[in-house]
């Protein structure tokens, strides 16, 4: 029984992935070059979101997602934010419904962004510290590291579960909170946000959480990579003197090119100014989740451009010419 | 505004208006066949889709009548002087775009009796256009738009609204902050409002995006020309200003159109290795005040058909490169979205020197820098106008960080007038002589 609801909910998942995937193809072709990258990113948005639904019926896999989300930032910074997150998907996916009725989204004020960026970190510091103030006061009869580190990951309070939370498919290949038919629903957080309460509360405030973050994502964009931990943690690396090299994959600005026209400030869906900002060369920012948004964009050919190392992957281009391939 | 007391402009009777604007009128009739006619003679393998801009560069021809006929079909027409004024606005609004500074030598002398001479020329010449109603666009403007940028346009749209009515769009002066852009924001909004109001057609979502997307093929064939510039010079400088020139009145959707075409046949050219000039000529760019079309074109005349002759293969000019480089960029085609992107299309992707930053007009020189690197620029001319104090101060610094590159620039300053013709054509040529000299070691 398990396993056939298993099945049914996987070929779902994938065959919407898969759907979403082709569609986006086809649009990509279609389209100038203005959108050309934002619909590519979904087509490997969708893709990744089918994956991770694998990957959740594998709990070991989870465990090396985890290490690789957290280990790639050194080398690909925010890579993973801006075209692999499914919490980033679904409310890029929300951002394309408002488009289509064509209501425009709020800006938060920078200064709050900036604060909202930096609490990230405290945020991450208190999921991460939590466990082990939680352990101080009630001590383990045995200080064993292993069962230290069993009882820290696996305790009643999950540091991991906190950071993967943003991964969670729509579709679960788990007894889900919610149960229609066959398949089984979740939603990113909420089985955490079950866990840490009884009762009526584990209905409300899972409702709540919800709803605030689609209206949320509806009216901003990416509202929840203002707070999320994951996004802070990827970042983190970079934040320290020695990691100045880090993260290889990023922007880079040529100074003379820019007429600082602010096309790449209004485009970005989490209001990174640096790009904006920042004289000339590498853009050096925790912020910037390397969508692609404002290099697609800038109209300028060569302004802004993509390199990963000393080598450029892609480019500003003057997206008024028509494509190659049209 | 009949009854009402003219603020600045003095009584002139109707006949001295009218013998000054016949006779003022044939001389520019005169310059404008002297030109083109020069333009041909210069240019080998000129273009076969330049005669179309020869036309429409006749200020008293052909698009005159359009507009005389379309204005009497109902449409509107709003001129304006800086080329901070939203022209997709406009378009949405169904009325017809303009603009109106002034490039006669001869009214800036009649401009003079209203305004001293040490204002700047493009000032007075327009002054005076109107006083003897010279300029067809300016008389068929239903409204203008003043944009409040130098000194000069700001008393310039001030002197003008004793004729029309004159909508001022007060511009912030830093552009880089939040402040500035929603002050200028509010200004657009104001102006939208005149507009519609002008007009009676509202500004719709809708047509609001076809005009961006119309604005957008213009700059794209904009774009695709001065492009074209970059390599062996295929066509003359002049000829490419005057095809940017005449974006100012033509209709944008025809001019877009023959632009593409020019391109197309540009791009065979090059295809056939067809130059428009030997290839050793200097490549020459111009900065400054800008120029406009008929009389003032004595510099670009002076550099192409100089001995040795050089080549204007770009130019950081408003009444040229700067007009249309820049695309509206809009994200998503909200009302607000779309009010965002003019908005910092004509603001901030600017390089007035009407501005300033925490680092000075540096949007300027960065942009001076990359058009040298792009379009192989082996020598600058920095051309003011007397009056003109903005560019004329900035000289200093742009001297500089050219020193820097090791870029000659050579500083020009001129008036409205033919008489320097001849003193301007020795430094200019001592100039080319120069640039040759360095290329050839
Ligand atoms: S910040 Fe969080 S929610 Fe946003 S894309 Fe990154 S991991 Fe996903
Ligand atoms: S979009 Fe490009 S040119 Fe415009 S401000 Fe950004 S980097 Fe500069
Ligand atoms: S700065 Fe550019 S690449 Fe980074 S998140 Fe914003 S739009 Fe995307
Ligand atoms: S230089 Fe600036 S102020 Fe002068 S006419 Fe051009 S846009 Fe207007």
């Amino acid at each position: 029984m398990v396993i056939e609801i298993l099945g049914e909910a996987l070929k779902l998942m994938v065959l919407a992935g898969l759907t979403i995937a082709g569609i986006l193809t086809i649009l990509i072709w279609k389209k100038g070059l203005a959108t050309r990258v934002t619909y590519l990113r979904f087509v490997i948005q969708a893709a990744a979101l089918a994956a991770f639904f694998y990957i959740f019926t594998y709990p070991i896999w989870l465990l090396i997602m985890l290490i690789v989300i957290l280990v790639i930032p050194i080398a690909f910074g925010r890579f993973f934010c801006g075209w692999l997150c499914p919490f980033g998907l679904y409310m890029d996916l929300i951002t394309v419904a408002r488009k289509a009725l064509k209501i425009r989204h709020r800006d938060l004020p920078d200064r709050l962004n900036k604060f909202l960026h930096n609490l990230r970190y405290v945020l991450l510091l208190v999921f991460l510290l939590l466990p082990v103030v939680l352990l101080l006061m009630d001590p383990l009869p045995s200080v064993q590291l292993g069962i230290v580190l069993a009882e820290v990951l696996g305790g009643p309070f999950k540091p991991m579960n906190i950071l993967l939370g943003p991964i969670i498919p729509l579709i679960v290949p788990w007894a889900g909170p919610l149960v229609i038919g066959d398949v089984n629903f979740s939603y990113p957080y909420v089985q955490d946000i079950i866990g840490y309460t009884s009762g009526i509360y584990a209905t409300i405030f899972p409702l709540i959480f919800v709803a605030l973050t689609v209206i949320g994502s509806f009216m901003i964009r990416r509202v929840w990579c203002r707070f999320c931990p994951t996004g802070a943690s990827l970042a983190v690396v970079n934040r320290f003197k020695g990691f100045k090299w880090a993260p290889a994959l990023h922007l880079d600005k040529d100074e003379e090119k820019c007429t600082k026209c602010g096309i790449c400030k209004r485009v970005c869906s989490v209001q990174v100014t640096d790009v904006y900002e920042q004289k000339g060369g590498k853009i050096d920012t925790s912020m910037c989740m390397l969508c692609l948004r404002c290099v697609e964009m800038c109209p300028y050919e060569g302004c802004l451009k993509l390199k990963i190392g000393g080598k450029t992957i892609f480019e500003s281009r003057n997206w008024l010419k028509p494509s190659d391939s049209d | 505004m009949k009854s009402q007391q003219k603020k600045y402009m003095i009584e002139i009777s109707q006949k001295e208006i009218e013998e000054l604007r016949n006779s003022v009128k044939a001389t520019s009739r005169k310059v404008m066949a002297e030109n083109i006619a020069r333009m041909k003679k210069t240019s080998k393998n000129r273009p076969k889709a330049m005669e179309y801009f020869d036309e429409v560069a006749d200020l008293f021809g052909k698009r005159e009548k359009e507009i005389q006929a379309a204005k009497e079909s109902g449409k509107k027409v709003i001129g304006y002087m800086c080329l901070f004024a939203p022209i997709e606005m406009i378009l949405a609004a169904d009325a017809i775009p303009v603009r109106v500074n002034s490039g006669w030598y001869d009214t800036s002398k009649l401009g003079d009796r209203i305004v001293p001479v040490e204002v700047c020329p493009v000032i007075r010449s327009t002054i005076g256009a109107k006083m003897i109603g010279l300029s067809p666009y300016l008389e068929l403007s239903d409204a203008l738009i003043s944009v409040l940028t130098c000194d000069g346009m700001t008393k310039l749209g001030e002197i003008l609204s004793d004729y029309k009515p004159v909508w001022a769009m007060p511009i912030p002066r830093v552009k880089d902050s939040p402040q500035s852009l929603r002050f200028w924001r509010d200004g657009l909004l104001t102006v939208k409002g005149q507009i519609e109001a002008l007009t009676g057609n509202k500004i719709t979502r809708k047509k609001l995006k076809s005009a961006i997307e119309k604005t957008q093929r213009a700059t794209k064939a904009f774009r695709r020309l001065q492009d074209l510039r970059k390599g062996n010079p295929v066509i003359m400088g002049r000829d490419a200003m005057l095809v940017n020139q005449t974006y100012m009145w033509d209709d944008i959707t025809r001019w877009t159109e023959k632009t593409e075409a020019l391109c197309d046949e540009l791009e065979e050219k090059v295809r056939r290795k067809e130059w428009a000039c030997s290839l050793d000529a200097p490549r020459v760019m111009v900065t400054g005040t800008p120029m406009i079309w008929p009389d003032n074109w004595k510099l670009p005349t002076l550099v192409e058909e100089g001995k040795p002759q050089g080549v204007l293969v770009a130019d950081e000019l408003c009444s040229s490169e700067r007009l249309l480089y820049d695309p509206v960029g809009v994200d998503e085609w909200t009302m607000d979205d779309m009010l965002d992107a003019i908005g910092e299309r004509y603001l901030m992707a600017s390089t007035c020197p009407c501005f300033t930053s925490k680092d000075g007009n540096v949007d300027r020189i960065n942009w001076i820098l990359n058009k040298i690197k792009e379009w192989n620029v082996q020598g600058v001319i920095y051309y003011v106008v007397r009056g003109c104090m903005s560019y004329a101060m900035e000289y200093t610094r742009i001297k500089k960080v050219l020193d820097g590159i090791n870029i000659p620039v050579y500083y020009l300053d001129t008036e409205y007038t033919r008489e320097d013709v001849g003193q301007m054509k020795t430094r200019v040529e001592a100039f080319l002589e120069m640039l040759t000299a360095r290329i050839d070691i």
